[in-house]
Parts: C-alpha cells; sequence; structure tokens
C-alpha cells in the first residue's frame, strides 16, 4: 500500500513465482511482507505499481492481476532498459519494493451492462488482463465479452498457461491472432486491426479497450472508428517514463495531464483532446 | 504588528543570535557567484544584490535521500532480506536575505507537494522547518520582471519577515504568523519612525520596473501553438539545452530519483532534474515524446505560463527573478518567448 | 563599405542555398549579445560584430548534420569548426564559413567587476560603445570606460589566430597578430604554483557551488556526446546524481580528459558556466601536457588527426621501451 505518510517508500514484497512469458516478457507474483498491508491493500483493475530492486531503481507497470484475486499481486515486466532488464534478473523468494496503487483505474462502474471488446497487442495484454479476469469474476454484471489478443508470433503471447481457458469458456468470445502464419497455430492469422475489422463488433451498448504497441493503438483505433466506435467509448492506456508516480516530478505531463495519476486510463475522446505529444 | 528597525552594525547581533538556535543561510561572496551558506560572522553577507543561485536548496536540496537500503540473507535457510529506512526530519532554518522572488518561488512548490492526496513529507518538512526573512529590493535590474507575474520588488507572499532597506539600517516587518514572534528579538528597535522610509523604497522600486505587458492569454496563446515547431524552432534555435535555467530557478521542481549504492546498501535519492535535458523523458523503448530542444523549451515555458496556471487558479509558476536570463550562456529570455507567443497567437 | 555592412551583404548573397547562418545580435540589453540563427535578410540586419559576440557559434554545428549551414565565426571560434572537420563531425561541404579579423571580446565577469568597482550594476547597463581599445559602458546613468585589454576574454590575451584559420568569405583587413601576453595563463600559472593538496583545496572550493547544469559541457563544441553523457547515463553508473563536489569533480575531469588534445581553448566551458567556475584551467593543462608530448594543437589544420584518435607504435616524445 502506497503509504499515506511517505508516498515515496515502497512496501517490501517477496516474489513467490516467475513466469517466463516470452523470451523478454517474465511475469512477477509477489506479495507484502506485511500480512496486514497485504490483506488491507485494495486497487482497481488498471491501476499501477512501481516496483524496484534496491540499487537497480523503480518502474511503472500495471497490476495485470485483478482485484478479486488477492494471493498474491502480479506483474508482467517486458525487457528493454536498465530497470527491466535487471528485475529479469530476479528469482522467487527475492526482495523486491512495491509502491502502489497508482494512478486511476479503469471506470469499471460505467461499464457495467455494456457489451466489452477488449483489443490487445504483445505486452499490451497486461493492462487489459487485470479488467478481463475482473470481468470474468463479475461475469453477470458485464454483457457480451469478446478478447482479440495478438501477438508477432506464437512465442510471444504472454500469459500462454491461460490461453486454453479462455478460448474455451463459452461465456466470451475470444480470438487469437499472430502476424504470420506459424506451424501448429490453430487460430487467426492476421494483423490485429484487420482481424478486429472482420470481427465487426457493434458499437451499440458497447466498450472497446485497446492496449499494445503504438503503431498498434493507431491502426486500431482507425479500425474502431470505421466501425463506428464513439471516441468516448473508446479506452487505452498510456506509458510515459515516471519517477515518482504520484504527480510531482514533472516529465509525464501532457500539457496539463499527468499520466501517472491522471491516466494511465483514457477515453480516445479525452486523449483527442489532450496536446500532441506521446 | 508593530514594524522594528535594525541598523546595519546590530545586524551581525541578530544573525549570531538566530545562529545559536537554527541553521541561518545568508548570500556570501564565492568565487564570483552569490550562493546561500551557514552564516559565518567572518564573511560578510551580500545583500545589495540578488543572489546568484536562489536559495532554493534550503528547503528543496540539490540531492537528498529519500530512504536507505540494506540487502542480506538471514538464518540457515538463507532468506534474503531487505530493510529500508527513511528519515524525513528536517534540520530548522532561517533564510536570511533572499529577495522576495527566491522566496515566492515556494508558493509555486507548495501547491504540488503540499497536495492532499500525495503530500510530500520531506518537503512539508523542511518547508515547516524554515522561516524566510526577506529583504525587499531597493534598486531593480534589466532581467528583474516580477511585476510580470503578479509579484513585485516588495511582495511578502512566502516570506516570514520582510527587511527594508532604509537610511542606516532596516525596516523589519512581521508577514506571517511564522515570523512573527522573531520581532520580539532584543536587537530589534522600534520601526515606527522608518515606515514611511520603507513605503517610499518599496514604491521606488515598484516604479523602477515600468508597466507590464498584458500576458493574460498566455495560457491560451502556448497551447495555442503547441503543434507550431517552426514557431518553437525560432524560439530554441540558441538554446544549448543545458540545465541553468531551471536549476536556478527559484520555482522549477523537477527531480530525478536514482539509487545510488554499491554491492548491498545504498540509498534512493531525488536529485534536481531538468526539463531541458533529453534524458528527462526518454523512455526505455529508445521513444522519447520531447526528442528535441524546441520540443523541451516548448514544455518549460508552457508548464510555467499555460499548464500549471490552468491547474492552479492562474498562479504563474515563475517567480519573475529573471535569473533564467541572466544565466543562461546563450541570454535564452524567456519573457520574449511569452511575448512572442502573445503575438503570434493575436496575428 | 563597413566589414559588418560587407559581411551582411556577402551573407544575404549565400541564404538562399543555405538553411540558416549563425552569428550573434545584441541580446537582452545593451551588454549582452546573443547568437542569431538567420534565416532571412530581416534576419541578416540584425547582424552584429564586435567586442560582445562572446559565443561560439561553432557549438550549434554538430546538431545541424545533414543541412547546409553557414557560420560566422572569430578567430577562435574558427578552430572549432576545423577541429569538427578534423574529427569528421561535420562535414566540409554542409558548412560555409564567414569570417573577419577579430579585436577581441570581453570577459563579461570582469566588465561586471569593473563596474562594481566603480559603484554600477551591470544589470543596469543601458548602452555600451567601443573604439576597439576601449569598451565604455553607460549603466545607471553612469559611464564607466575601461581598456579592452583589462576586460577582455583570457583567451585574448594569448590569441595567436586573430583571423579565421579557415574561411569562405572572409571580409575586411586581416587583423594584425597580437603579441601573447602572459596574463593570459595567469590560471594555469597559480595552479602550477601551488602544492597538491592546496590544488585539491582549490578545486573542491570552486566545485562546492557548482550546481551540475552542465552549461559547460553543453556550450562546448567538442562535446557531442551529449544527449549519451556519462553524467547522466545509469550504465555505465560512473557517477551518482547525489550533490557531492567529489562527483562534481570526477565529472570535469572525465570531461577534460575527453577534451585532451581536442580542446581548442575557447573558453566556452568556463564563459557558460553560471556559477563562474574556473574549469577551462583543467582542460588547458591537459592540452599543454599534449603539446609537449606530441608537439600538436588542435583545430589549426583541417587534415591532422588529433594525436589521441590515432596509434603509433612508438610515439616520438613517450620513450616506453626506454623504461
Amino acid at each position: 500500500m502506497t503509504d499515506p505518510f511517505n508516498p515515496y517508500l515502497p512496501e517490501v514484497a517477496t516474489i513467490l513465482e516467475t513466469v517466463q512469458e516470452t523470451h523478454n516478457i517474465m511475469t512477477f507474483r509477489v506479495r507484502f511482507d506485511d500480512a496486514a498491508k497485504m490483506a488491507a491493500f485494495t486497487f482497481g483493475p488498471g491501476q499501477v505499481g512501481q516496483l524496484s530492486a534496491p540499487g537497480i531503481g523503480e518502474s511503472t507497470f500495471v497490476i495485470n492481476s485483478p482485484p478479486t484475486r488477492m494471493d498474491y499481486l502480479q506483474f508482467s515486466v517486458m525487457r528493454t532498459g536498465e530497470v527491466t532488464g535487471k528485475l529479469h534478473n530476479l528469482v522467487a523468494g527475492d526482495k523486491i519494493g512495491v509502491r502502489a496503487p497508482l494512478g486511476k483505474p479503469f471506470p469499471v462502474e460505467d461499464m457495467k451492462g455494456k457489451d466489452i471488446v477488449f483489443v490487445g497487442g504483445g505486452i499490451g495484454m497486461a493492462p487489459l488482463r487485470t479488467l478481463f479476469l475482473y470481468m470474468l469474476d463479475n461475469r453477470a454484471d458485464f454483457g457480451k465479452i469478446r478478447l482479440l489478443y495478438g501477438a508477432r508470433s506464437p512465442q510471444d503471447m504472454a500469459f500462454s498457461s491461460e490461453l486454453p481457458e479462455w478460448t474455451s469458456r463459452k461465456d466470451i468470445e475470444t480470438t487469437l491472432t499472430i502476424d504470420r502464419d506459424a506451424e501448429g497455430w490453430e487460430h487467426k492469422v492476421g494483423l490485429i486491426p484487420n482481424v478486429l475489422l472482420e470481427m465487426a463488433p457493434s458499437a451499440e451498448n458497447c466498450v472497446a479497450i485497446t492496449c499494445g504497441p503504438p503503431i498498434m493503438i493507431k491502426f486500431t483505433l482507425e479500425a474502431l472508428k470505421k466501425l463506428n466506435f464513439p471516441d468516448e467509448q473508446i479506452l487505452t492506456t498510456l506509458e510515459k517514463r515516471m519517477k515518482c508516480g504520484i504527480g510531482i516530478c514533472g516529465r509525464c505531463n501532457i500539457g496539463t495531464s499527468y499520466v501517472c495519476v491522471d491516466g494511465p486510463v483514457y477515453t480516445y475522446a479525452q486523449l483527442k483532446a489532450l496536446p500532441n505529444e506521446l | 504588528m508593530a514594524a522594528k528597525y535594525i541598523s546595519r552594525e546590530k545586524l551581525p547581533e541578530w544573525l549570531k543570535a538566530l545562529a545559536a538556535e537554527r541553521r541561518v543561510l545568508v548570500p556570501v561572496e564565492e568565487g564570483g557567484s552569490v550562493v546561500f551558506r551557514a552564516y559565518d560572522p567572518a564573511r560578510a553577507p551580500v545583500f545589495g544584490s540578488d543572489a546568484t543561485a536562489p536559495p532554493k536548496g534550503a528547503v528543496f536540496p540539490a540531492s537528498q535521500e529519500l530512504f536507505s537500503y540494506a540487502c542480506g540473507k538471514e538464518g540457515e535457510d538463507a532468506n534474503p532480506t531487505l530493510k529500508l529506512e527513511a528519515h524525513t526530519e528536517a534540520t530548522p532554518t532561517v533564510v536570511f536575505g533572499s529577495k522576495p522572488c527566491g522566496a515566492r518561488g515556494f508558493l509555486i512548490f507548495d501547491r504540488v507537494y503540499m497536495g492532499k492526496k500525495y503530500p510530500d513529507p520531506y518537503y512539508i518538512a523542511a518547508r515547516e522547518a524554515t522561516v524566510f526573512v526577506t529583504m525587499a529590493c531597493d534598486r531593480v535590474e534589466n532581467t528583474c520582471f516580477c511585476h510580470w507575474v503578479g509579484s513585485g520588488p516588495a511582495d511578502a507572499a512566502g516570506s516570514d519577515l520582510l527587511l527594508t532597506p532604509v537610511d542606516g539600517g532596516y525596516l523589519v516587518e512581521a508577514v506571517s504568523d511564522k515570523g512573527a514572534p522573531f520581532l520580539d528579538s532584543p536587537v530589534l528597535a522600534d520601526g515606527a519612525g522608518k515606515t514611511a522610509e520603507a513605503e517610499a523604497v518599496k514604491a521606488k522600486a515598484r516604479e523602477a520596473l515600468g508597466e507590464a505587458p498584458d500576458i493574460a492569454d498566455a495560457p491560451k496563446a502556448l497551447l495555442g501553438l503547441f503543434d507550431d515547431l517552426e514557431f518553437w524552432r525560432d524560439q530554441s534555435d540558441k538554446c544549448v539545452s543545458c540545465g541553468a535555467c531551471t536549476y536556478l530557478c527559484p520555482t522549477c521542481y523537477c527531480f530525478s530519483i536514482t539509487d545510488e549504492g554499491a554491492g548491498l546498501a545504498g540509498k534512493r535519492v531525488r536529485s534536481w532534474d531538468a526539463c531541458m535535458h533529453f534524458q528527462f523523458t526518454l523512455e526505455a523503448s529508445g521513444h522519447n515524446p520531447r526528442p528535441t530542444k524546441a520540443h523541451r523549451l516548448k514544455n518549460r515555458v508552457g508548464h510555467k505560463f499555460s499548464y500549471y496556471p490552468t491547474l492552479h487558479d492562474g498562479l504563474i509558476a515563475c517567480c519573475g527573478c529573471g535569473r533564467c536570463v541572466k544565466s543562461c550562456p546563450v541570454s535564452v529570455d524567456i519573457r520574449e518567448i511569452v511575448q512572442n507567443a502573445v503575438a503570434k497567437a493575436k496575428a | 563599405m563597413s566589414r559588418l555592412e560587407e559581411l551582411k551583404t556577402r551573407i544575404r548573397e549565400a541564404l538562399p542555398g543555405l538553411e540558416c547562418v549563425i552569428g550573434w545580435q545584441q541580446g537582452y540589453d545593451a551588454l549582452h549579445n546573443t547568437p542569431l540563427f538567420m534565416r532571412s535578410d530581416a534576419d541578416v540586419d540584425k547582424l552584429t560584430w564586435g567586442v560582445l559576440n562572446v559565443h561560439n557559434p561553432a557549438v550549434y554545428l554538430p546538431t545541424m548534420a545533414g543541412k547546409k549551414v553557414g557560420v560566422v565565426v572569430k578567430g577562435c571560434d574558427s578552430r572549432s569548426v576545423v577541429e569538427l572537420l578534423q574529427e569528421k563531425l561535420i562535414d566540409r561541404d554542409n558548412v560555409v564559413i564567414f569570417a573577419a579579423g577579430c579585436d577581441g571580446v570581453v570577459d563579461l565577469t570582469k566588465v561586471k567587476a569593473k563596474l562594481a568597482a566603480a559603484g554600477v550594476s551591470a544589470g543596469n547597463a543601458e548602452k555600451v560603445a567601443t573604439d576597439g581599445k576601449t569598451v565604455s559602458v553607460t549603466a545607471g546613468g553612469q559611464t564607466v570606460a575601461m581598456p579592452l585589454a583589462e576586460v577582455c576574454a583570457d583567451k585574448c590575451l594569448r590569441c595567436q589566430f586573430p583571423n579565421a584559420v579557415l574561411a569562405d568569405v572572409f571580409v575586411g583587413d586581416p587583423a594584425p597578430q597580437p603579441t601573447p601576453n602572459p596574463t593570459g595563463n595567469a590560471d594555469l600559472d597559480a595552479l602550477d604554483a601551488m602544492s597538491v593538496d592546496d590544488r585539491m583545496a582549490f578545486w573542491r572550493y570552486h566545485m562546492d557551488r557548482c550546481i551540475r547544469c552542465y552549461a559547460c559541457r553543453n556550450a562546448c563544441p567538442m562535446c557531442v556526446c551529449r544527449d549519451h553523457c556519462i553524467a547522466q547515463s545509469r550504465e555505465p553508473h560512473w557517477l551518482s546524481q547525489e550533490d557531492s563536489v567529489t562527483e562534481k569533480l570526477m565529472f570535469q575531469v572525465v570531461h577534460a580528459m575527453h577534451l585532451a588534445g581536442r580542446c581548442t581553448e575557447c573558453g566556452e566551458c568556463q564563459r557558460a558556466c553560471p556559477m563562474d567556475i574556473p574549469v577551462l584551467a583543467l582542460k588547458k593543462h591537459l592540452n599543454r601536457t599534449i603539446h609537449d608530448l606530441f608537439n600538436y594543437q588542435a583545430g589549426v589544420d583541417v587534415a591532422a588527426i588529433p594525436p589521441l584518435l590515432q596509434f603509433k607504435l612508438e610515439e616520438d616524445n613517450i620513450k616506453e621501451r626506454g623504461w
């Protein structure tokens, strides 16, 4: 829990388990060492945490486990730079610092009673996973739930141990796609925006949530517009370099909006109103 | 509260008395620059001109430890351990002899660091432990523009005591509850007879600044020019992307956090950072939302004259001290940029 | 036609084929000039030439790679251009060098001190007049005349190249070759005279007020790593971000080492320092060593390879096989 008295001081947590999702994505399951703090911890789907290992520094990741499953907090880390590279060296039993929850969650209450389309690409599945699982755990509250999850190749798909369940459940519709055909692949082949156009979900009473690499988001937004989704019914999450995570240190702002406290969740309508500095 | 008076000759006595109980920072000359240092009776303070570096570090040090960490292994099964220890206490301090602009800078900090959701314990401790005994300006310089941003040469905002130079010494006024008890010092004499003279000094300095241009449209104008990269190229051509303007700015409050240590122990450090540096917004992927100096200067000017005022009741995140103009290696002039933006938006 | 007018004419002629021409104009007050990026004839009208053109415009050239630009230079600035060409950091075909003979530039720190001694604040400067020998500054209604020789930059006192060592357009008569003035090396002489402990104390005293703004680095035409500087990198993590004299001094030493035999002693590092820290002396010391070992001077010959950028099986002045 973010200490109300010292928002910079992380909670010490232990890594229960690590999962090598892909060649460059590793998942960490962690619990706070202070059992009482773990028991009292609450968050909303989409909120993020600052993970840090001593001497390495901090980096921001979404809590991709849902608030309905509190055995541990899960973070998935793609190896891209100094901090993430070093986080990948950690193993079960190692200590890790966590400052969470930070940022604003998805507006879950507003989504109740609506159809939902998730469109995730690569590591962009992480912020969707928390909301997706939250909805599965509260299935009756939502209408039709569709998930379109794509990656470059089968080897680049994170959360692979969960995919059989997601594709076989009858109360949801899961579509997996890869960019180019690969041996043994039984799902779709094609770029995410094209597959989305094929799926052609109705925008009527429906919210689309998309996350992934910038180029994928760009074309997915175009596809959603072709499918007549209003800007207010499209949600995405933004990433920026962050340090403090609490709206002070000054680097994640886009004009007046601080991604660390005002985001990371934005509607497309909100994004369009921001200055052009992504 | 009745104003007091202290003669120039008596000033060291007062400073010594203050320094007996607290850290007292005064502007002193050091290698041609004027910087705030702990009061030393052997070094005469420089009160005549504004210090090269403002007293920002008194409350917001150039670097400070957020907490220390120590890793280890405990017991037979050798489970790793991690101990974190944070100290937020601050040293009681008097900043003596800053100009009003230097003290006013913290008003801009306060809104951000003393927010409701995430109050910053390090800042709050230091801010509360610090008293500002500010020296009103009796003369102004070419780079002064405090009157543009709602301030002035005798601005008491952010200060606790205000000293005004008068013949032979200073009129001493309490301008906050925190400052009031300091008037009880036996070193201070009655100042009733000096009030009129002090008011005249303040008025003269204010008059010397002349009229401020109308920059009420700046927030809108700057936002409107966000995508006009040619405008920002022209404003930033000569900028060399160093951090002199930000580090010397009494209102620039951005920071970095890094872990500094070796082996199993070390500390997490907060240090001044500058939005003019390429690394400030550089993401791990290599993407940089502010890749050129034009983007970065746009953010600096935009933050001070548009985004911050929009978020904070019109308060401009600039105190008009002119250090960014005066100390810039290439004389980038923020006043000119703001005026250019307002003019371009009008055209 | 005056030298300045001729310069303007030649720049106007060349401007259509160039992205811009970099020179100087008057800045926020009479005492402060500022770099000028000329893109139109109206911009060229603002060009100035004289003792207040203290900046070295060569610093901008590496950042404009790929664009054809013009640059107006003093003799010292031209050496930076030459050194950049020597190191292939800029392309000869992409730079047009405009020059005129230089009579020296002021050191604003010295001017401010002179004014202060006369009881006048440089912050109130209203007018500056110069006849090449004397600089007269009017501030706060009072005029203070000062001999240029007393307020010029130290680099001018030791100047060997008042005329550009390389120019495409040179206007007016070349400036006469100055007689080197030994006081131009007073900084180094003073440090040489100190004991090692005193020298360390000197640097600790001065670096204490360093604010780590890196103006010294960013104003340096030869400091081309900039955005990838070890000062702020985490990998390698050579410097911590802690505000300590040791860290600050370490950066200065790294900076000086990287410039050994590359530095033309234009003095921009020291001039740019907002805290007036005398950081040029470190570079001068290393340059002296390079000169003694390799008989080499940076930025005077486009064809020369700086000694630390080449390898010789056996150096002429380093008899390592004889050790």
